[in-house]
């Protein structure tokens, strides 16, 4: 547009005022824009997806596997039928889109140490690199990653996605010594000295074990030790019948770990009964799925074996919790069962093993931190993740890697920003209204292809296969756009009301002076205020017509004669064949997405023929959207024809072979 | 509002044939309600006018910008300096009018005023006045003879009535529905007033609005 004096707010995403939250993304502790990267993958745009997830999260490949996903718990389509798969979907922008190469900040001349290369050191690294900082990871391991290589096994996280956001971060500039142990190798004062900072991220790597009889065979061991076995990928003989001892989702990993290593008959014992259990519901259940058998409310009462293990001793635990939530469990002695074993695993909890790194620590042996800043008490050295914390999930050991580069950020430079975002409060959108709810379709989630159970337990094999690229995009349409919808850009506003009038939800209202303004629970981001407003007045997250514009350019930039722009249906299950030796493809949410101007840009620019493709009934995301749709389609043609046209603009719904024949 | 409706594009382009460089200029008042001045419309008429004129083989730059009202000289203004040979207004009448006497340069009408109108509802507007000057719907219970009635008489219905229907037969006649209204009102002694014939001068005399000097209409 030729400029005139007055400027519009043209702001988008976190430059808004308020920070108004979907839920999936208040729920998880990085925040990450979910509604946001779901948008891009909607319309088949992995790598923007991907940097999205990047912005908060330097892990989406390990995430995208094995996160916890408290966001999916947060989903607002829950209440329709269920969540959208959110982490199914981030691993498919790690899966498909290009890790960013450009490196952001100017080089930096402090230097700071990080202490262990799990989820929390690894976040911190990405982090104070891409500040400038020099990093620098220690790691007493051969390889990075901490427990998400040595403790999640294989067949839920594979050492190339790992490797996937490891080299990632690593070209970011941060440097790495491994097999460096601190404490023995170098200790903590050396590079206290050497260092601006040392922040020791350096996990739980010592396994709890219980003070029973017979706890000390040698075919009683620990769960850290077989995890990493497992993942320096030893063949560990564990005989045919394994009792796990825990009620975690790690007790899970090792009792399935124990099916890969060939055990026939795997038992979990746990103090818990089923709804305490501490473990994942869908862990415990893909566990059951694979043939093992979980015991509720049993205690360990002593490993049985003379000289070598032949079974566990339990009995019947009657509550594991004071009426104070403290951990006091009560046994009823009288009920005794055994379970019979060759190995029993123990796997009931995690403790830090930072003896030798001199630091003070509690009465339970964690570093002495101040929450906010997680400083200890010796100079320029910092703690944070599950050392600190103790088990958490690793988007919670993500979020503490965040806060401790934002601390050291903000002790060597003075910019507290980074620090002053992590504690900004959030509102959080509310449920769906049923002015929306009615009108919205049951669309089950897509479930992702998984390996057989025989297959699976049959080696380390990833078992989760990743969706197509077309899947992760179907599956992606599931999502309510919550917070992504229509915002009124003010100075642009004619007051016209057609977004009122072309809202199926009623989102839109008239405040007192004549403003529109939309209510974002009642707004599924379909774009139809935003595509017939007059005045393009209304802002929609991921769309405008200038990021249209560029989209179009891209496609077009090499064309040759005869080339034609189909604009995909990112709905549709299947698109027909276009006919014809240079068909370029631009999926979209909607054809609502797609303006009149945007059909004759594409033709301006070379397109011989344009194509809307897949607007069909049957997987129609927005129904009540589909008569504006058509109305385009038709006022599009009658523009055509008006300067002899007609032919170049074709609609195929499905592939109709008469539809096709235009072309 | 004033309603106002895009010219064919084969008219556009006649007017715009011998010039260079082109600005289509966009008014976010009426024309954008009647969703015919919006800056959608402006982008969307510019790609329009870039597509037909190179499949030509015309070289027209065409430009787009929006002006809060046309019809202010202070927005007017606002417009910045583009080497600009020509301006093609998506205003009403008032604004293609102003722009030329602002501007050294042709402007061109882009749309048709049509009326006064009301919103039926989305993308419909209903001709509800004239701008005759002499304002009788006081009389007719709200409902425009001058301009409801395709002759614009001012005591009906004449002869062409059928069944309630005007004589060109693609509306309701507009003095059936006075009558009625004035009836469901209970103003019905308003039927068998004869009102006087229309004073044309009260439109075709005015020539301006100065409010600035009371007791005096020009």
């Amino acid at each position: 547009m030729h400029s005139t004096r007055t400027t519009h707010d043209t702001r988008t995403g976190d430059e808004r005022e308020s920070r108004l939250f979907a839920p999936c993304r208040a729920a998880c502790p990085v925040h990450i824009d979910v509604p946001g990267y779901l948008t891009a993958v909607a319309e088949g745009r992995f790598t923007d997806a991907l940097e999205i997830v990047l912005e908060r999260n330097p892990l989406p490949s390990v995430c995208g596997r094995v996160c916890l996903r408290p966001c999916e718990e947060g989903c607002r389509r829950c209440l329709l039928d269920d969540p959208v798969a959110v982490a199914h979907i981030k691993r498919a922008a790690a899966d498909f889109g290009s890790y960013p190469t450009q490196q952001k900040a100017r080089p930096r001349p402090e230097t700071v140490a990080v202490v262990g290369s799990g989820p929390a050191g690894l976040t911190a690294s990405a982090d104070l690199a891409e500040l400038g900082f020099q990093v620098t990871i220690y790691e007493q391991k051969p390889e990075l990653g901490g427990m998400l290589r040595y403790g999640i096994p294989d067949y839920r996280l594979p050492d190339y996605a790992l490797d996937r956001d490891i080299d990632y971060i690593l070209s970011r500039g941060v440097e790495a010594v491994t097999d460096a142990r601190v404490g023995a190798d170098i200790t903590l004062d050396e590079l206290a000295d050497a260092n601006d900072a040392v922040l020791v991220t350096a996990g739980l790597q010592a396994s709890r074990s219980l003070p029973i009889e017979g706890a000390d065979l040698p075919e009683a061991i620990m769960a850290l030790p077989f995890l990493e076995a497992c993942a320096r990928g030893e063949d560990v003989e564990v005989g045919k019948r394994v009792v796990v001892v825990g009620g975690g989702n790690v007790a899970m990993d090792v009792a399935r770990a124990a099916r890969r290593q060939g055990a026939e008959q795997v038992h979990v014992v746990c103090l818990e009964d089923e709804e305490e259990m501490p473990a994942s519901d869908f862990e415990v259940e893909e566990a059951r799925q694979e043939g093992v058998h979980v015991h509720c409310s049993w205690g360990p009462a002593q490993v049985v074996g003379d000289g070598t293990v032949c079974g566990l001793e339990a009995v019947r635990c009657t509550s594991v919790f004071d009426h104070e939530k403290r951990f006091a469990p009560k046994f009823d002695e009288s009920v005794v069962q055994e379970f019979e074993a060759d190995t029993v695993i123990f796997a009931i909890g995690q403790a830090p093993d930072i003896g030798d790194l001199g630091l003070e620590c509690t009465e339970r042996g964690v570093p002495e931190v101040d929450p906010t800043t997680l400083r200890t008490g010796t100079d320029k050295v910092y703690a944070a993740g599950d050392v600190v914390s103790g088990p958490t999930m690793i988007i919670d050991a993500i979020a503490a890697g965040h806060r401790a580069a934002a601390s050291i950020a903000r002790d060597l430079t003075g910019d507290g920003r980074m620090l002053a975002d992590l504690d900004e409060e959030n509102a959080v959108l509310g449920e769906v209204p049923e002015t929306m709810s009615s009108k919205l379709e049951t669309r089950r989630r897509l479930q992702m292809e998984r390996l057989e159970i025989w297959e699976a337990v049959g080696s380390f094999d990833e078992v989760e296969l990743g969706y197509t690229e077309y899947e992760a995009a179907r599956e992606a349409q599931r999502c309510l756009g919550c917070t992504t919808g229509a915002r009124l850009v003010k100075e642009k506003c004619a007051a016209c009301l057609t977004g009122m009038r072309v809202c199926p939800h009623g989102a839109p209202h008239i405040k007192v002076g004549g403003y529109v303004y939309f209510d974002a629970e009642a707004c599924n981001a379909c774009g139809a205020c935003a595509s017939e407003c007059p005045a393009q007045a209304i802002a929609i997250e991921g769309y405008s017509e200038e990021e249209m514009s560029r989209r179009i350019e891209r496609q077009l930039v090499h064309h040759g004669m005869g080339t034609t722009l189909v604009f995909a249906c990112g709905s549709a299950p299947v698109l027909p064949e276009i006919p014809g030796d240079d068909v370029r493809l631009l999926t979209t949410t909607c054809h609502l997405r797609v303006s009149e101007r945007a059909v004759l840009e594409a033709l301006r620019e070379g397109a011989s023929h344009v194509v809307f493709a897949g607007c069909v009934e049957a997987t129609c995301r927005f129904p009540y959207a589909r008569p504006i749709v058509t109305k385009r389609m038709k006022q599009i043609q009658a523009t055509l024809a008006e300067i002899g046209m007609e032919d170049s603009f074709v609609v195929i719904g499905g592939a109709d072979e008469e539809e096709l024949a235009h072309l | 509002m004033i309603v106002v409706r895009q010219k064919p594009i084969d008219d556009i382009l006649e007017m715009v044939a011998r010039h260079k460089r082109v600005l289509i200029l966009g008014c976010n008042t009426c024309s954008a309600v009647a969703l015919a001045g919006g800056e959608k419309e402006v982008e969307t008429l510019a790609e329009l006018l870039r597509l037909a004129t190179s499949r030509k083989g015309a070289s027209i730059e065409f430009e787009g910008a929006v002006l809060q009202r046309q019809c202010e000289p202070e927005f007017i203004e606002e417009l910045e300096e583009g080497g600009f040979d020509a301006f093609l207004s998506l205003g009403c009448g008032a604004g293609v009018a102003l722009l030329s006497e602002k501007e050294d340069i042709p402007v061109y009408p882009g749309i048709d005023t049509l009326f006064i109108g009301a919103s039926k509802g989305l993308a419909n507007w209903q001709a509800e006045c004239s701008a005759c000057g002499e304002c009788v719907l006081g009389e007719t219970a709200g409902i425009c003879p001058v301009t409801r009635c395709p002759k614009g008489i001012m005591n009906g219905p004449c002869g062409g009535v059928s069944d309630g229907q005007c004589e060109l037969g693609d509306r309701d006649c507009a003095w059936v529905q006075i009558h009625e209204r004035l009836e469901e009102l209970g103003q019905d002694e308003c039927i068998t007033e004869t009102h006087e014939p229309r004073d044309h001068s009260t439109k075709t005399l005015v020539r301006e609005w100065d409010m600035s000097e009371p007791g005096e209409r020009k």
